[in-house]
């Protein structure tokens, strides 16, 4: 019984793990969405798991039914408004994504954030950093992609 | 006292109805935003005459905790209502022609705020904290340029990080101990959560709420978003959203985490943020990101303050965000029209001397020259500081009097600027005058509070040793047993 729990548990923090990875790791936008999609998928199975109970009835009341162990409903509760909340979260950041390809025709967080950089320096009126003062940008075609 | 719900309940209930009260006449729409704001403002000051009784507890729809939802109103909590509230009515940044959707989302960050501060259940602080944050990511992208757009992308995704993080906090505080309702947590912690579990609950909700609290790891977000964002949205995000969320960490902090390692973890990541804030904005070349990464130096100087246990951390830590929550508004509005390079700054003094002015007593106050506000703030906190007995505590104290010297030397580098034109060089253009009136306000609001200064360190005392009351909290609650 111990050991069906323990595997959610190694789920749980897997994704959460996974998702991380992938937020840190990727340049590109969609993996990244994909790996914040993980990693709030990994918090939801870790609140499920807070308060499992193996073979726990659903906590309906039926007349002239009276289980043993019922499931607590309040984290249900909790996850089902967390995973709304996720969605409409993700349709913004992926309608923001779409904006953001729109104007600077790239999906590359690194070049992103350069030309953001950018912009924000013209709108300044400042020069970017230069390699002495700052550490050399990193450009996306350098590895091959854009 | 029920009546304190109208302060979350009106601003929703109008943001949801503008777009039909504005199709009717557009007239309303336009002035139906700031008259709600006005008229909540009115019942939470006439409620804070009926708090002189102690805190209190609301159980909304009647049901007992911890089943029912839980609305704890003290001094601390209406203050921080009254805040976002007057605040976002003071910013309004509903002005231009995005008028309607931009009046909607002020609302909805009103109600959401003060719903905020005065939740006393952890799963509805998270719930306010995400509407709170789409809220802020449709402010920020409302500029509409691309490096807004870009700003608001790369803030949401760390945000999202943060929120997941959070909800991961919260779940194993459920799993330790069956219950989200604050009071009976307070209860149940000494027994439950101080373990490592509770520790590492406590670094997942302070690195999730600390988010929006430009706390030291998770704050890559504030020099691009406050440099792209408006003036009015930068002021409301840097003044008053972070203190939201600074406050939650600390109720968080008092009454359910009160284990030694979780003080030591904000009062590292607070020291951080003072270096790392204070010496990226003495780098930092134009003024928004200036007053960006100063503002992250400041957040660290509260972080410390929070992270010393005992009333004494409290009232220092709130002394110095009341103080920041007027400056650094005021400051971001005199940016609106100065953001650009500092060199671009001279003779700034020519083309309007009153914001120039305002510009130096801002500076002054937040490096901390008495007998300005701030340097009251700044000793307390250095005060507390000197009586706890570690040594990390009296290297924080070193830390807040190195960052005080780089703030004045960055702060009066720019102030020097704005008085010395090189023939032939164009001044910068004047502030906008509703930008300048709302900072003459609150500059003139931190002038008054020089001669005040006795009456409010009393008050401010007074709510400090409320909030930092955990047995209080429980007893007003009073939640029941758990079945």
């Amino acid at each position: 019984m111990l050991d069906a729990t323990l595997i959610f548990y190694v789920a749980a923090v897997g994704l959460i793990l996974i998702g991380i990875a992938g937020i840190v790791l990727s340049a590109h936008l969609v993996r990244v969405i994909f790996g914040i999609v993980l990693l709030e998928a990994g918090a939801n199975l870790l609140l499920l798991l807070a308060t499992y109970r193996e073979g726990a009835a659903a906590p309906i009341f039926v007349k002239g039914a009276f289980p043993a162990v019922m499931a607590d409903p309040v984290p249900q509760a909790l996850v089902l408004t967390a995973i709304v909340i996720g969605v409409g979260i993700l349709a913004l950041t992926l309608s923001l994504a779409l904006r953001v390809h729109r104007a600077y025709g790239t999906l590359d967080i690194r070049e992103i954030r350069q030309r953001m950089e950018q912009d924000i320096a013209d709108a300044a009126g400042i020069d970017m950093p230069t390699s002495s003062e700052a550490p050399a940008p990193v450009y996306a075609h350098e590895d091959g992609r854009s | 006292m029920n009546h304190v719900v109208l302060l979350v309940a009106l601003p929703l209930l109008t943001a949801f109805l503008l777009p039909v009260i504005n199709r009717v006449s557009h007239l309303a729409g336009r002035w139906a935003g700031p008259a709600v704001l006005l008229l909540t403002s009115a019942i939470g000051i006439l409620l804070w005459g009926d708090l002189g009784n102690g805190p209190v507890a609301i159980e909304l729809g009647g049901f007992r905790p911890p089943l029912g939802i839980t609305i704890y109103v003290d001094q601390l909590a209406l203050l921080l209502a009254l805040a976002v509230t007057m605040g976002t009515l003071l910013l309004w940044p509903g002005g231009g022609e995005d008028r309607l959707r931009q009046s909607t989302l002020a609302l909805l960050l009103a109600g959401a705020g003060s719903g905020l501060a005065l939740s006393g259940d952890l799963f509805n602080i998270y719930v306010f904290y995400e509407l709170v944050a789409v809220v802020c990511y449709g402010l920020i992208a409302s500029r509409g340029t691309p490096a807004a757009f870009a700003a608001t992308l790369r803030y949401l995704i760390i945000s999202s990080v943060g929120a997941a993080l959070a909800l991961a906090g919260i779940a194993l505080v459920y799993q330790a101990t069956g219950t989200l309702n604050l009071a009976q947590l307070a209860q149940l912690a000494p027994e439950k959560l101080n373990n490592i579990q509770g520790l590492v609950a406590f670094v997942l909700l302070l690195v999730g709420f600390g988010v929006k609290a430009e706390l030291f790891p998770v704050n890559a977000w504030v020099p691009e978003v406050y440099a792209t964002a408006s003036g009015q949205v930068s002021a409301l995000l840097a003044g008053i959203v972070s203190k939201l969320a600074l406050v939650i960490i600390v109720r968080l902090l008092i009454l359910v985490f009160q284990q030694p390692e979780a003080h030591m973890v904000m009062l590292v990541l607070g020291i951080l943020g003072v270096v790392s804030g204070e010496l990226a904005a003495w780098r930092a070349r134009d003024l928004r990101r200036m007053l960006a990464f100063s503002s992250i130096g400041q957040l660290g100087v509260m972080f410390i303050a929070f992270s010393i246990p005992g009333p004494a951390g409290v009232f220092a830590g709130l002394a110095v965000a009341l103080h920041h929550m007027i400056v650094k508004p005021a400051l971001f509005l005199l940016a609106a029209q100065w953001g650009g390079g500092t060199r671009q700054l001279a003779g700034a003094a020519r083309v309007s001397p009153l914001g120039a002015g305002l510009f130096v007593l801002l500076a002054l106050s937040l490096i901390g020259v008495p007998p300005l506000p701030g340097f009251w703030a700044k000793l307390l906190v250095l005060v507390s500081l000197s009586e706890q007995a570690q040594t990390l505590y009296y290297l924080a104290a070193g830390v807040i009097l190195a960052g005080a010297a780089l703030e004045a030397n960055y702060l009066f580098r720019v102030a020097s600027r704005f008085y010395y034109a090189r023939p032939g060089q164009v001044p910068p253009a004047a502030p906008r005058g509703a930008d300048l009136a709302t900072a003459s306000l609150l500059g003139a609001g931190l002038l008054a509070s020089v001669f005040l200064m006795t009456p409010l360190a009393a008050q401010v005392e007074a709510i400090a040793l409320q909030a930092a009351d955990a047995g209080q909290y429980v007893a007003t609650v009073n939640p029941e047993a758990l079945p």
